[in-house]
């Protein structure tokens, strides 16, 4: 599902990010965790076994544009002399967070059923 | 983990900006890549073969192609545009930290407190001037008036300066 995939994450790489900026992180038990770009990358290739890989190119700008909508706040830190810029969800992210995960999973079932044979066929004679 | 080192570092730093990485960008890319070098490092590959692997998905063109994203994702809406003033725009998708442009933005305030001063320092050496050869002293007089106005401009230029240094620095340590 390489190619097709990538079209569909495309659409929910925003709750994608949001879901896991949403989630307790092992720092803090409580309230939302902070990550950094790579992070990110890290933590969807492992939970999907490796079949999704974001690049870089796809999830900066959504990065960028969740921090610009008022979702994201950012902190710099210098890190093993490097400058990492870890997000956090600010209250207002969180909202959204919730909002399009609930969203997203409506949308699955309606595929789902979509997807499934009507029961009127399958049930026909 | 292993680590990279800080001249691994700048080698992969200015690979980047030789392919045309901007500003906002680079720092992020440079973590970015350098985790995924270290990861490639650790599972044993040495650091010219992890840098190889790692940068042939980072071409010119991929950095291009990540640039359109960016400038059509997130340029300014025309509800920002029409409240932007001409620093917002030059400085859009460039790197505000540096420092230029909070330099550029305090410009006009900073040379209206320059300017008060100047002139306030001036009036208070011309009233002092003219006290030491006159050697009386009086507020009610041409030159007192001129001192009062001279040391009230200075205070009140030198107040300005302090509030809207104390403002820059809430707004960094935010």
């Amino acid at each position: 599902m390489e190619s097709s995939g990538n079209e569909f994450i495309r659409g929910t790489l925003k709750t994608i990010v949001l879901k896991l900026l949403a989630e307790p992180g092992p720092q803090q038990p409580s309230g939302s965790r902070r990550m950094y770009g790579y992070e990110i990358t890290q933590a969807v290739k492992e939970r999907t076994k490796g079949e999704i890989t974001l690049s870089f190119g796809a999830l900066y700008p959504v990065l960028h544009k969740l921090e610009q909508e008022g979702l994201l706040t950012t902190e710099t830190e210098e890190v093993e002399g490097r400058l990492r810029k870890y997000y956090t969800l600010t209250p207002q992210g969180s909202e959204v967070a919730v909002q399009k995960v609930s969203d997203f999973e409506r949308f699955m079932n309606m595929m789902r059923s979509l997807l499934q044979l009507p029961s009127r066929l399958v049930t026909a004679p | 983990m292993k680590k990279l080192s800080p001249q691994q570092v700048a080698k992969l730093h200015n690979h980047l900006i030789h392919i045309g990485s901007t500003d906002v960008l680079v720092d992020e890319l440079l973590d970015h890549l350098a985790c995924e070098i270290e990861y490639r490092m650790w599972t044993g590959f040495m650091f010219e073969a992890a840098m190889n692997i790692v940068l042939e998905q980072v071409n010119v063109e991929a950095v291009r192609q990540l640039h359109t994203t960016y400038q059509t994702e997130l340029a300014m809406t025309d509800e920002q545009l029409r409240q932007a003033s001409l620093d917002d725009i030059v400085f859009e998708f460039r790197n505000k930290a540096y420092g230029a442009y909070d330099l550029r933005r305090a410009y006009n305030t900073a040379l209206r407190n320059a300017f008060i001063m100047a002139l306030g320092l001036c009036m208070m050496l011309m009233a002092m001037m003219d006290l030491m050869s006159r050697k009386t002293w009086s507020y009610f007089s041409l030159t007192g008036a001129v001192w009062l106005i001279g040391i009230s401009a200075v205070t009140y230029a030198s107040v300005s300066w302090y509030l809207q240094q104390n403002h820059k620095q809430e707004m960094s340590t935010r």
